[in-house]
């Protein structure tokens, strides 16, 4: 099937045609975006992102750990030092705030690439509709349809002011 | 009904033109190609200093801590003051990039890759220290909660063993930051780049190509990692502390301390942010993207912390005369006018007197005077940590056992050696990553470029320009 692709300058009008196209039924589409802009991030998927759980997740499982480990241990050899309980939990409270963030931190950033899909593609090789300009300050639409919807698509990406369209061989 | 023929639609398609670089792209770029001659000399100085300290570390490993200067009653010396002062110079980088993120402070783009960088090198070569201050550093690693045949644990109620958990979670933590953040411009470089350049920036891009899906996993792992570096940065410099105020040595064992180094290491990382940034805007001529305005709420900030510091400073002397306890007393008189004098008068021009300065428009927007201050205060810092930790040991309750240090010149040459590990690091990075956050510049620049939008959040506020 071949792709179309439509480029545009700014965020608003490349989001508004990703929903467009989207409602229309064309699952079967991406946008290359320069930067995060909060109406892009929405216009394709648009549910929250789910490295929320991940963070969530990690963090918890560091707090656990952070008090379970000292805990054990301290129980494994006890060894009473200072007078203090050998569960000392004030003391255990340092160990458990630094593992929630690191274990945090570290899910999180695991989460990006489960969720992100990181690394993506072949190494070296982007995307047939990606190029540099991408990377540069412009926005890119492409939708991969039938033969026959090109001429729709290609009239829907104008219509939302598209600098150009072009055909990107499937 | 037949469907719409698909090739003569095709045809009248335009191909896609050459793609057109954007400015701001090339700007900072630019900074990575070339080398000048006096790149390399700098890069052979500091690499040259690196080299000399590791010489004289592995003579010391040798030899014992003994050829370091370390004798009674100071075995926390110039090593330890060393590793507190580069932890506290990595707080600005996550103070940037987290705290100013989450308060939504358009300002810090300008700053925050190189501020981010600083910390990552910073929390490196203090890292160093704690490997050279303990001497056998083969066995630094009993340090760790690691199953030996032994079968013994390590002590968490130790304050060293909570700083270990610190300071190596910071260090993880700063990096996960900065290189989650270097993504989406290593793909910008990795579109533009040739040869050896382009493997590496592709390896490290990961692929990225800015599809919403990656923008948006993206943009929630940069809101959680601030929202956990916050409470972070402001843990590190706390930990480090208690390592100190958790003894009962005269003049450590103070609840301000926390507060009090947390403020010092913001005032001292600022400083350092500034130190280096003055040069690398005028040699790379980035004036556009970080201007005299940044530079100004950069002194603001060290305003701000240096008011803090020198209160702490203050409430020291008054809690140590309040307490009538006195030997707290006698370590606060000695600090000032014992042996330490000029430390301790070093310590309070370079961080409460001279930043005073900033309080004038002119002098926080003249540059020469935000070298000469900002390296003053760096000067200041180190002055401090050295002070609160030799003073302290130097006279503990007993007589008998005082005794006077002098830092070796085997210490001064390996406190030399960490600025010339930074300073390696620093022009590495200069040459290998993007110094500026390009693709926070551009969301700001995009917005700007659409009229019909709303300014807010554009370029016009992340420069200063609503204000004037």
């Amino acid at each position: 099937m071949p792709s179309v692709l439509g480029i545009y300058d700014q965020p608003g009008p490349a989001a508004k045609v990703a929903r467009r196209l989207k409602n229309r039924g064309y699952q079967k589409l991406e946008v290359y975006s320069p930067a995060a802009f909060h109406e892009l991030l929405y216009a394709v998927h648009d549910k929250p992102s789910k490295v929320r759980w991940w963070t969530l997740i990690g963090g918890l499982t560091g707090v656990v750990t952070g008090y379970a480990m000292p805990i054990w241990m301290a129980s494994d050899w006890p060894i009473m030092i200072g007078g203090k309980p050998f569960s000392s939990i004030p003391v255990y409270t340092i160990i458990g705030f630094e593992l929630t963030i690191l274990f945090g931190g570290l899910a999180t950033l695991f989460g990006l690439l489960v969720v992100g899909k990181l690394p993506y593609g072949s190494f070296g090789k982007t995307d047939k509709a990606y190029s540099a300009r991408f990377s540069a300050e412009e926005f890119g639409v492409v939708v991969e349809c039938r033969d026959r919807d090109v001429a729709e698509v290609d009239a829907l990406l104008r219509a939302h002011d598209a600098k150009e369209v072009t055909l990107v061989e499937g | 009904m037949s469907p719409p023929p698909a090739m003569p639609v095709a045809e009248s398609m335009r191909p896609v033109r050459p793609p057109v670089d954007s400015k701001i792209n090339r700007d900072i770029l630019r900074v990575m190609e070339g080398t000048s001659a006096g790149y390399w000399l700098l890069l052979a100085a500091a690499m040259g200093s690196v080299g000399l300290a590791g010489g004289l570390w592995a003579w010391m490993v040798y030899q014992g801590l003994g050829v370091a200067g370390y004798t009674h009653p100071i075995f926390w010396g110039v090593f330890i003051v060393t590793f507190v002062f580069w932890i506290g110079i990595a707080h600005a980088g996550t103070l940037i990039s987290a705290i100013l993120y989450l308060f939504r402070a358009k300002w810090r783009n300008a700053i925050n890759r190189s501020a981010e960088a600083m910390t990552v090198f910073a929390v490196l070569t203090a890292a160093q220290f704690l490997g050279i201050h303990v001497g056998r550093m083969w066995k630094a690693y009993f340090i760790l909660p690691y199953p030996n045949q032994r079968g013994l644990w390590v002590n968490f109620k130790s304050p060293l063993m909570w700083d270990t958990f610190a300071v190596s979670t910071y260090a993880t933590i700063s990096i996960v930051f900065f290189y989650v953040g270097l993504i989406p411009d290593l793909a910008i470089a990795r579109d533009r780049a040739t040869g050896w350049r382009k493997l590496l920036y592709a390896a490290l891009a990961l692929g990225w190509q800015g599809t919403t899906l990656q923008w948006k996993s993206h943009s929630r792992s940069v809101l959680h990692l601030s929202g956990l570096a916050t409470p972070l940065v402001l843990s590190v410099h706390s930990v480090v502390s208690w390592d100190f105020a958790m003894s009962l040595v005269p003049g450590w064992h103070a609840t301000i301390f926390a507060p009090y180094f947390v403020a010092g290491a913001i005032f001292s990382g600022f400083a350092m942010v500034l130190t280096v940034m003055i040069p690398v805007r005028r040699i790379y001529r980035l004036e556009a993207y970080i201007t005299d305005y940044h530079f100004e709420n950069m002194a603001r900030f060290m305003l701000l912390t240096s008011l803090i510091v020198g209160y702490s400073y203050v409430a020291e002397y008054f809690v140590a005369w309040y307490s009538g306890f006195e030997p707290e007393q006698t370590a606060f008189w000695m600090r000032a006018f014992g042996p330490y004098w000029i430390s301790t008068w070093v310590m309070i021009s370079c961080n409460c007197i001279f930043p005073q300065l900033f309080w004038f428009k002119r002098l926080r927007t003249h540059i020469p005077t935000l070298f000469v201050i900002s390296s003053l205060i760096n000067v200041g810092m180190w002055f401090e940590r050295y002070v609160i930790i030799i003073t302290g040991l130097s006279r503990e309750y007993d007589p008998a056992v005082w005794g006077v240090y002098t830092p070796s010149w085997m210490e001064l040459c390996i406190l030399a050696g960490s600025f010339g590990f930074f300073s390696m690091f620093f022009l590495l990075f200069l040459k290998v990553f993007p110094v500026i956050a390009i693709t926070e510049l551009k969301e700001l620049a995009i917005h700007d470029k659409n009229h019909d939008e709303s300014v807010h959040g554009g370029w016009a506020e992340a420069y200063g320009e609503v204000d004037d």
